[in-house]
């Protein structure tokens, strides 16, 4: 078989693949286009109306749900960023022999299933009065492991030789780390904000225990509780997934190259 | 102080949290396991490892279990071998191999929720994979795939393989890129086809490429949770309740905190075992 031939099946493939990838969510956009009570999309019955945004705006609070996830994971991403960048700092060029047991810390709580830890976090925020405020959407997320093991991975690759230089020149430890460490990091930076971001716009498990009010609720969680599946109305529900999920997607397709990096970041350390 | 000891000092964020948020809670829910405490009531009594003794006669924990293995085993066989072969096809650089690799890799971005609540209406009765299933001539459940109990696991599974594929699609292909392309002249020189260099070649230099796919699958799969509460809530029968929703389900809902923790340890166990094997096969591939 020739390598023309060859192309054209395995685009074929990748067509028809493409398209079952793409149905779904192009099925969601178009749904929640279509007059309330519709169970799906129907040629005979087929609309375009804008009644479920204002249905979801109004009288579901999504305006309300719309910003606590944007106020939480704009929160978490930023403090991430900083004290991910320290501690990849500090355990990158501390003294060895405590740095490196501790940064092994950071690797095995990446395999710890943050799942079995609902119970403890959801007592502990109870305890701390935190249980419904921001205050548990946001400080129990500010240093994520695998923000601490990409940034000590980033750090060691850069050379010391500046952070001496200014040492030399009496600049002190603060001083260094923020105008000289911190500006370096941009691109590993860039790589751990997005995916921070996205895990925590995208997150459910805690927000929903964690949270019992509909003022504190994220998308995900009011999205999910809005309705239940079973008796709700479909474009409603699917305007509703539209507000939740668009942002990210049009975030995914300008930040591709990032959040591409990213994720192989982890993979080519193997 | 001496400069390394001092630039230590910059890693305390980490060490408070691993502190606070991970070994205390680990520890924390450990003690928890050993006591009867109940949400409402506010105290429990220890009361040693009565909990898991419990546990493991318990069949509706049991159920979770199985369930969850069946989930994990069924799904990451799938997930991991069409993820290759797609990146494979991608990595020929077919025209528009950019657009197929961006635009698999969508759903994996989106909130599971989201993906959860577009499945149901299309696995329901009257939805479109169950009318397409009708056109096909097979004849789904009555009620829909997730209102019955030979279907709804699997549905869930299905629609979890195409949820997490592009994004395991994308890992493989880093994989490859990070081929030495002179490796595949000789292959070249030889006229082999595409399906010779991928057995002869690619696959073969990809094994640490699979085991942490298979890693990374594994750890996200037995904590599957999101789409079983929007979907099905562990109904019909039980026969989609999963280990973490046993656990939401005892703990939160139920506020019997002591049973729903000891059930939270095992599940930790059986992970850090399965964690553990995976990291032996890799120090093994990298030794070598």
């Amino acid at each position: 078989m020739n390598r023309s031939a060859l192309k054209s099946i395995l685009t074929a493939i990748l067509i028809i693949v493409l398209l079952i990838m793409i149905f779904p969510m192009l099925y969601m956009i178009v749904l929640s286009f279509q007059k309330p009570g519709s169970f799906t999309i129907s040629v005979d019955d087929f609309a375009i109306t804008l009644e479920n945004y204002i249905v979801v705006f109004k009288s579901n609070n999504f305006g309300r749900y719309f910003f606590n996830s944007a106020f939480v994971a704009l929160t978490v991403t930023l403090g991430n960023m900083l004290f991910c960048a320290m501690a990849g700092y500090g355990l990158s060029r501390g003294f060895k022999k405590i740095a490196r047991p501790v940064f092994f810390s950071a690797v095995a709580m990446l395999m710890i299933p943050a799942h079995v830890l609902i119970l403890p976090i959801f007592k502990m925020m109870l305890e701390f009065a935190w249980f419904d405020t921001y205050l548990a959407l946001i400080i129990p997320w500010l240093v994520a492991p695998l923000g601490v093991f990409l940034m000590k991975q980033y750090i060691d690759g850069l050379p010391a030789d500046l952070e001496d230089a200014a040492r030399v020149d009496g600049a002190g430890e603060l001083s260094i780390f923020f105008r000289i460490v911190l500006p370096l990091c941009k691109p590993a930076l860039a790589v751990l904000a997005v995916q921070i971001f996205l895990t925590t716009w995208n997150s459910f498990l805690f927000p929903k225990i964690l949270t019992n009010s509909e003022d504190m609720y994220t998308l995900p969680v009011g999205l999910a509780l809005m309705q239940d599946p079973r008796s709700s109305d479909w474009p409603v529900t699917m305007a509703g997934s539209v507000v939740a999920a668009l942002p990210v997607i049009i975030f995914f397709l300008i930040f591709q190259k990032r959040i591409t990096e990213g994720i192989t970041a982890g993979a080519l350390k193997q | 102080m001496k400069t390394d000891s001092k630039v230590l000092l910059f890693s305390l964020p980490w060490l408070i949290y691993l502190a606070v948020f991970w070994l205390y809670p680990i520890g924390y829910s450990f003690f928890l396991s050993l006591t009867d405490y109940q949400l409402l009531r506010g105290t429990g009594l220890y009361i040693g490892f009565e909990n898991y003794s419990r546990l493991f006669s318990d069949p509706v924990f049991l159920k979770s279990l199985k369930n969850t293995f069946y989930f994990v085993f069924g799904t990451i066989p799938a997930t991991t071998i069409l993820a290759l072969i797609l990146a494979l096809f991608i990595a020929e650089k077919t025209p528009g191999h950019k657009i197929f690799q961006a635009a698999y890799f969508i759903p994996s971005i989106t909130a599971m929720v989201v993906v959860a609540l577009i499945f149901y209406n299309l696995y329901s009765r009257g939805g479109y994979i169950y009318s397409l299933c009708l056109l096909a001539g097979i004849s789904p459940p009555v009620n829909g795939f997730l209102q019955s109990e030979k279907t709804a696991l699997l549905s869930i599974m299905a629609m979890d393989v195409w949820v997490a594929i592009g994004y395991y699609v994308l890992i493989f292909l880093a994989g490859i890129k990070s081929i030495p392309v002179e490796l595949y002249e000789a292959a070249r020189v030889d006229g082999a086809g595409f399906i010779k260099r991928s057995v002869g070649i690619t696959i073969p230099l990809l094994k640490s490429t699979f085991l942490f796919v298979i890693v990374l699958n594994t750890i996200r799969s037995f904590q599957i949770f999101v789409e079983i509460f929007v979907m099905t809530s562990g109904r019909p029968f039980n026969s989609t309740l999963t280990a973490v929703y046993f656990i939401f389900d005892r703990g939160i809902i139920r506020g019997d905190i002591g049973y729903a923790s000891a059930a939270a340890y095992i599940l930790f166990m059986i992970m850090l075992v399965f964690s553990l094997i995976q990291f032996k096969l890799i120090n093994i591939r990298k030794n070598v």
